[in-house]
């Protein structure tokens, strides 16, 4: 089993076979090694990689807990075309979504913009402080979910980029 | 002692009470709003009563609606824990006048200890010491200048009615003074409903540092000692522990602020749990902050060095019987620290990070107290306080205790929103804490920057997430690497027929 991986933010991929893996990110070393992996609560996994135990948990929204420490992670079946729009390099799908309860302040794209990395997408404001949600790669504005005025909760997509 | 008591709050300190009131043998009555309907409190209680929507001004800030909900349920008492009416001096009058008891000081006291301005000029009367400033409200500009010139710069301007950090300016500088004197008074005033502000002396590298105290209606009035809490993240407490570093180095000051404590207390006629806040200068020099006349959120600290139950204590007191416990025979043990974890993000300025809780690991094991007010599942409503759960942990010095508290935060997982849980792991590792050193503006002083994960660490994230995610594309069907079938076939023979939980209790009884 294959799957491209984003972990914070940063491409790479995973092959597991059987027991046996290999991780590798981009210009990072590959790691390989045996493992075994049982799910325990649910959400929640026991890891074991060469004898070393990684208690692996959803947290938040888009990230894993490993041993409580938060990752921003996503994993993509590269044979799944829908999961699979551009290239790897520029990160797939990606929702962006609101990190706390607010309202939007103003939304800075319409659907089909081109998009560079970094690019202010949406303004939240929560607690007096606004925030300027910026679009994670270049692509284009498949989406727009939200308007000027709307509450959002955290966690709600505002806009999905391709 | 009560038949049936009434808990006029929500979240952990609701589940605290009704747990206290079930060890007393006392019925429970909860109350919640539409967003608490399914809250772990109202599941815990033996009754309960809606109180309406969710907004508190029209749920747990509704002294009719509260009032209303004893009477109709036949409850004797009502606790109010701390936070919404528990400081209310009208709802403890309310609350007596419709021949309910209500569980904490008289009134009166609440009213001379509620306001800032009223409490110093009390404290100043019995003989405590307080931070050198105002007695009265300032009137305008000119009276702040000539008062900020006598106390010599920095200085604070606070909210009379307040607390929590609102309606609170530092002013290093003349040229500031206008502009934050404005800005207080308006805060306070949206936060409290009177723009009343004082002017104080900054102390610098304070120490916050309270006192617990504990009276009855018949005349005692003692100190249950001291709790630290100095770690605080705009002027809201994070870490609490007792003994506090600075007695464990000078105990005499524990019966010194003790006394003071006391002083203050008798002059307000005061009566049930309180505690009185003190900050601490480098010199250990002490200073009169405010009373919180009621159960404070950090309670547990006390209950764990002493040994003492407040909220029983607090049922008793109410009822009218006597505290039976001498000044005497008070004695601490070992050193307890609390964590307060809130769904917010360290990482994001402290943001609420209200949300539904897909899932929960909680700690558990040797001189571990969750006092906790969820479960897997429970969604935190946006409405109030994100405080979830407070983590207390007791062992017989600081540092076993330190250690122990993050051995327990380790073991707590809690998914589907953000906590602070992580970053309560890197203020224990921090030297300063460890030695103690440490003022209330460690958390603003020091960089706690999060653990980046280890390749490994993100290849068992990746083999996780992989795992999961095969799992629920293809409910029912072995995973390519799923391994669990050598937990099901025994590495040893079997030797007792019969079913599996008998058989491997009887092989365990052969060891």
């Amino acid at each position: 089993m294959k799957r491209d991986t984003r972990i914070r933010g940063r491409a790479g991929s995973i092959e597991i076979e059987a027991e046996s893996f290999q991780y590798q990110h981009a210009g990072g070393e590959p790691i390989k090694g045996r493992f075994f992996s049982e799910p325990t609560e649910p959400g929640s996994r026991a890891v074991v990689i060469d004898g070393r135990v990684y208690r692996v948990t959803r947290g938040a929204r888009g990230e894993m807990l490993v041993n409580g420490v938060a990752t921003l992670i996503e994993v993509f079946d590269p044979r799944d075309l829908r999961a699979r729009p551009a290239a790897m390099a520029s990160g797939g799908r990606s929702e962006i979504f609101a990190r706390m309860p607010g309202k939007v302040v103003r939304v800075l794209v319409s659907k089909g913009d081109s998009v560079e990395a970094g690019q202010g997408l949406v303004v939240v404001e929560a607690m007096k402080m606004q925030n300027e949600m910026k679009s994670p790669k270049a692509g284009r504005v498949a989406e727009v979910r939200t308007q000027p005025g709307a509450a959002v909760l955290a966690g709600e997509t505002l806009i999905v980029v391709e | 002692m009560f038949g049936k008591v009434l808990v006029a709050n929500r979240g952990e300190i609701a589940v605290r009470l009704i747990r206290g009131l079930r060890e007393s043998g006392v019925r429970s009555v909860a109350v919640y709003s539409d967003a608490d309907r399914a809250s772990l409190a109202v599941s815990l209680a033996d009754e309960a009563a809606r109180l309406g929507p969710a907004p508190a001004s029209e749920s747990y800030l509704h002294i009719d609606k509260i009032l209303n909900a004893a009477r109709k349920h036949g409850a004797e008492a009502i606790h109010p824990g701390y936070g919404f009416l528990s400081e209310n001096a009208d709802f403890a009058e309310a609350c007596g006048q419709s021949g309910i008891v209500f569980i904490g000081p008289p009134a009166e006291a609440i009213r001379k200890l509620g306001s800032k301005t009223a409490a110093r000029r009390l404290a100043i009367e019995a003989g405590a010491p307080v931070v050198p400033g105002t007695q009265e409200k300032i009137a305008n500009l000119d009276q702040a200048r000539q008062v900020a010139q006598q106390l010599g710069y920095p200085v604070l301007i606070k909210a009379a009615a307040g607390g929590g950090g609102k309606g609170m300016r530092s002013v290093e500088r003349e040229q500031d003074l206008a502009s934050a004197l404005r800005d207080a008074a308006s805060e306070a005033f949206r936060a409290f409903g009177s723009d009343e502000v004082y002017l104080e002396k900054q102390v610098l590298e304070p120490r916050h540092i309270e006192i617990q105290i504990l009276g009855d209606h018949h005349g005692r009035l003692i100190h249950l000692g001291e709790r630290e809490c100095s770690l605080q993240r705009r002027h809201q407490k994070v870490v609490e522990e007792s003994p506090s570093p600075v007695m464990l180095r000078h105990p005499e000051l524990r019966a010194r602020m003790g006394e003071a404590a006391l002083r203050i207390a008798r002059a307000a006629g005061y009566a049930n749990a309180g505690t009185m806040e003190f900050l601490v200068d480098r010199d250990r020099n002490f200073y009169f902050l405010e009373a919180n006349t009621r159960l404070q959120v950090e309670h547990p600290v006390t209950e764990l060095v002493t040994g003492l139950d407040l909220v029983a204590w607090q049922l008793h007191i109410a009822a009218g019987e006597r505290l039976t416990i001498s000044q005497t025979e008070v004695s601490w043990r070992g050193s307890a620290m609390e964590c307060r974890i809130y769904a917010e993000d360290p990482e994001n300025g402290f943001l609420p990070s209200p949300g539904r809780i897909a899932h929960l690991h909680e700690p558990a094991g040797p001189g571990i107290r969750l006092d906790s007010g969820v479960y897997p599942g429970w969604v935190v409503p946006l409405d109030y306080d994100p405080l979830l759960a407070k983590l207390v942990a007791w062992a017989p010095s600081r540092d076993d205790a330190i250690r122990r508290l993050d051995r327990a935060l380790a073991e707590y997982e809690i998914g589907g929103i953000r906590t602070n849980v992580a970053f309560f792991r890197r203020i224990l590792a921090d030297p300063d804490f460890r030695a103690g050193e440490f003022s209330t503006a460690f958390l603003a002083t020091h960089r706690l920057a999060p653990e980046d994960p280890s390749p490994e660490m993100e290849a068992a994230a990746a083999i996780a997430l992989t795992m999961e995610e095969a799992m629920e594309d293809a409910p029912g069907e072995p995973l390519p690497a799923a391994p669990s079938s050598s937990f099901k076939s025994p590495t040893h023979p079997r030797l007792i027929d019969g079913p599996l939980w008998l058989a491997a209790g009887r092989q365990s009884q052969l060891r």
